[in-house]
């Protein structure tokens, strides 16, 4: 982009002011994939399903019978071994609707304690305290709490039948995978605003010095992190500078963007005082090994075509060599 | 009086942001370094007199892992002894305070921040459920919140009505401070008309979440009384956390609140809650609003409501509360803040007079987790 024909970026360029970013949000998501450990408790809870028997544990010191099975009474602290089987119907303690739909607190007959689930083919105002319901079960078990589909209203008196101990029990499912997903929209706020609006009009990196040590920090912030002083000014800094340290980086990663093996570097441009993390390219990794060193100076490589106004609009940072 | 604490410990200055619906066009340290500097400016005290630093936040809601590691210079944390509490700010003023009690620190800045607006709160209370029982099914926070109110009405008796009272009432306040951005303050028959999302709870009868962050420098009573003419003092602390799993928990009363509460009053010599000036609290919906006012002691169980019908001698939530600003991890921190400002007169707001309040905060799914700070001038 032509810098002098831009009138937005003069109108950035005045004084010390910051224009608020053009950037709406930053989205960004974190995404995990965990193999979570069941635990005594529920590795036969969870199992069992598939036998159509729901598993509680009985605390020995104050015999209350907990269901879904847990491996400890939070009350007594005390290790609740001894496994049970309880009825499949109970009564309905207390129930909610949310976006997930309707979920109701089911006191199984024999069960001390309720258990959150599901409650099928019913509106609230068809609920009351008290009503009997009966779980409803999956075609296929998968070893998950959805093996009971929901309670649904039943007809059938309470069971006199006590709790069961639990016999013959099925392989435990001692391990369920799991994925954790977050969305965010992150704000760029004035200061990092103001560095990617330059970025993306005029490949332009700015930072802002502060008043009492002078260090021009990259990216720019309005206090000193050292000083804890408002900075003041906005400064040019170059798109060229030094490496501080490198890697060369052989390891996968969950949520890696490049492909390894690749070469992350701290930077300090120059005109700055702080170290920008980056990638250095445009070199081969048998080479780099051989040629990188702490001071070696590098230059930035803007991407080619629309910039988006973030550290990516920089492909990498390409080493520059005396000879 | 604060146990057997070697010191006394004040409140001597606290700050917050404007709490409102989203910051979108500023960062966390952009709230944090505003509620610092606010905090510090004319305490009488500079960041080079503040011996520690704690933080609290959610590297959940944050979306960054120890997210307090890039936002220690907007904290003035710089080469300070700095520990992160991955709850709400109510539990990082006890540390705080439990520091300078035992003599190891003077003065201390404790500081919480909020930034629902850029995450998903169901999701982030999700993180906190059960996997194997409770996420499956569709159980959250809201979920918690709806079984909680239709318990509570269902043991005492109660029509639904009662709730839109207790939002209309704190709403009102929020509207008149001017650290909570609202437009207009919705009336009891606005809530009710809201949609339903928890049943029986409509909208506006959860805590509203709001982006902000607040600090408070805490500080002994040698330096309290040379920085300041009016210390508020902290006199008891109590906390409490129920079992985990919701569904074997009490649904409508919450006897961690009131186990936190007496171990607060029985620190600070009071034999309950009667005397105070004024309380503020922090609630997910109206209903827990209610259960907190009864755990307290200020209402028997099933009466708190009579308190919004009839009036209370207690000046309740004169900040607004946490239904109508709700800065998840920070509320606890805000109440602290808003109790403290009350007592030393510095805002327009709270009661004539007040000599003495009580401060509630809590965290978890249906409110697991809370705590109980007593204060008086």
């Amino acid at each position: 982009m032509d810098r002098t024909t831009s009138a937005s970026m003069e109108m950035r360029s005045e004084g010390l002011g910051t224009t608020p970013s053009e950037h709406p949000a930053f989205a960004g998501r974190i995404e995990l994939p965990y193999k979570l450990t069941t635990g005594r408790a529920a590795s036969v809870f969870l199992a069992e399903l598939a036998s159509r028997r729901i598993v509680g544990s009985r605390c020995p010191s104050c015999a209350r019978v907990l269901v879904p099975a847990q491996d400890f009474c939070a009350e007594c602290g005390t290790a609740a071994e001894e496994l049970v089987v309880v009825a499949s119907a109970g009564s309905l303690s207390g129930f909610t609707e949310t976006a997930a739909g309707v979920l109701g607190l089911i006191r199984l007959d024999g069960a001390s304690t309720d258990l959150v689930h599901r409650i099928l083919d019913a509106g609230l105002a068809d609920l009351q305290v008290g009503q009997r319901v009966a779980a409803r079960w999956a075609e296929e078990a998968q070893g998950s709490v959805l093996d009971i589909v929901g309670f649904a209203a039943d007809d059938a008196p309470a069971a006199s039948e006590e709790v069961r101990p639990l016999s013959d029990p099925s392989d435990p499912v001692i391990e369920q995978p799991y994925r954790l997903r977050l969305d965010y929209q992150h704000a760029y706020g004035p200061y990092y605003g103001r560095l990617f609006d330059e970025i993306a009009t005029s490949r332009r990196i700015q930072g802002v010095r502060c008043p009492r040590c002078e260090c021009v920090l990259v990216p720019p912030r309005e206090y000193c992190d050292t000083c804890f002083v408002r900075t003041a000014e906005w400064v040019d800094v170059a798109d060229t500078g030094v490496i501080k340290a490198f890697s060369i980086i052989h390891l996968e990663f969950v949520g890696q963007v490049r492909e390894p093996p690749y070469i992350y570097a701290e930077i300090v441009l120059d005109g700055a005082a702080t170290r920008l993390i980056h990638t250095v390219g445009g070199i081969e990794v048998e080479e780099a090994m051989e040629r990188l060193h702490p001071g070696t100076a590098v230059r930035a490589v803007w991407k080619d075509g629309e910039p988006v106004g973030t550290l990516e609009d920089i492909v990498y940072f390409e080493p520059v060599f005396d000879d | 009086m604060f146990g057997r604490a070697i010191n006394r410990v004040a409140v001597v200055a606290s700050a917050q942001t404007k709490l409102r619906d989203a910051w979108s066009n500023r960062q966390h340290v952009d709230l944090i370094s505003e509620a610092v500097v606010g905090a510090l400016k004319g305490s009488g005290l500079r960041i080079e007199d503040v011996d520690f630093v704690i933080d609290c936040g959610s590297d959940i809601l944050d979306g960054r892992s120890i997210s307090n590691c890039g936002f220690l210079g907007a904290m003035g944390a710089h080469h300070k002894e700095e520990s992160r509490v991955e709850e709400d700010g109510l539990w990082g003023a006890l540390y705080g305070a439990t520091k300078i009690g035992s003599g190891s620190a003077e003065v201390g800045l404790v500081l919480a921040y909020s930034k629902p607006s850029e995450s998903d709160v169901s999701a982030f209370y999700a993180t906190q459920c059960e996997p194997f029982y409770q996420r499956p099914v569709g159980f959250d926070h809201a979920a918690a919140c709806g079984f909680q109110a239709q318990s509570y009405l269902a043991s005492h008796s109660l029509s639904e009505e009662v709730f839109a009272d207790v939002v209309a009432h704190d709403w009102a306040l929020a509207a008149a401070n001017s650290a909570v951005e609202l437009e207009t303050a919705p009336t009891a028959g606005d809530v009710r008309a809201s949609s339903r999302v928890a049943a029986p709870l409509h909208e506006l009868e959860l805590s509203r979440p709001v982006d902000g962050a607040v600090a408070v420098v805490l500080a002994s009573k040698r330096v309290a009384q040379r920085v300041c003419t009016d210390p508020v003092w902290i006199t008891g602390i109590g906390t409490a956390m129920d079992q985990h799993s919701f569904a074997m928990r009490e649904r409508d009363s919450l006897p961690a609140c009131a186990a936190a509460a007496e171990a607060a009053y029985r620190r600070a010599g009071m034999d309950g809650p009667e005397g105070a000036s004024l309380a503020e609290l922090s609630a997910s919906s109206a209903a827990t609003q209610l259960m907190v006012l009864e755990a307290l002691g200020l209402a028997d169980p099933g009466g708190a409501a009579r308190l919004y019908s009839e009036g209370s001698d207690v000046a309740l939530n004169p900040s607004g509360g946490s239904l109508p600003a709700d800065p998840i991890m920070a509320t606890g921190l805000v109440r602290l803040s808003e109790a403290a400002l009350q007592l030393s007169g510095r805002v327009g707001h709270g009661p004539e007079g007040a000599s003495s309040a009580i401060v509630h905060g809590a965290g978890g799914v249906g409110m697991q987790n809370h705590c109980v700070f007593t204060l008086e001038v």
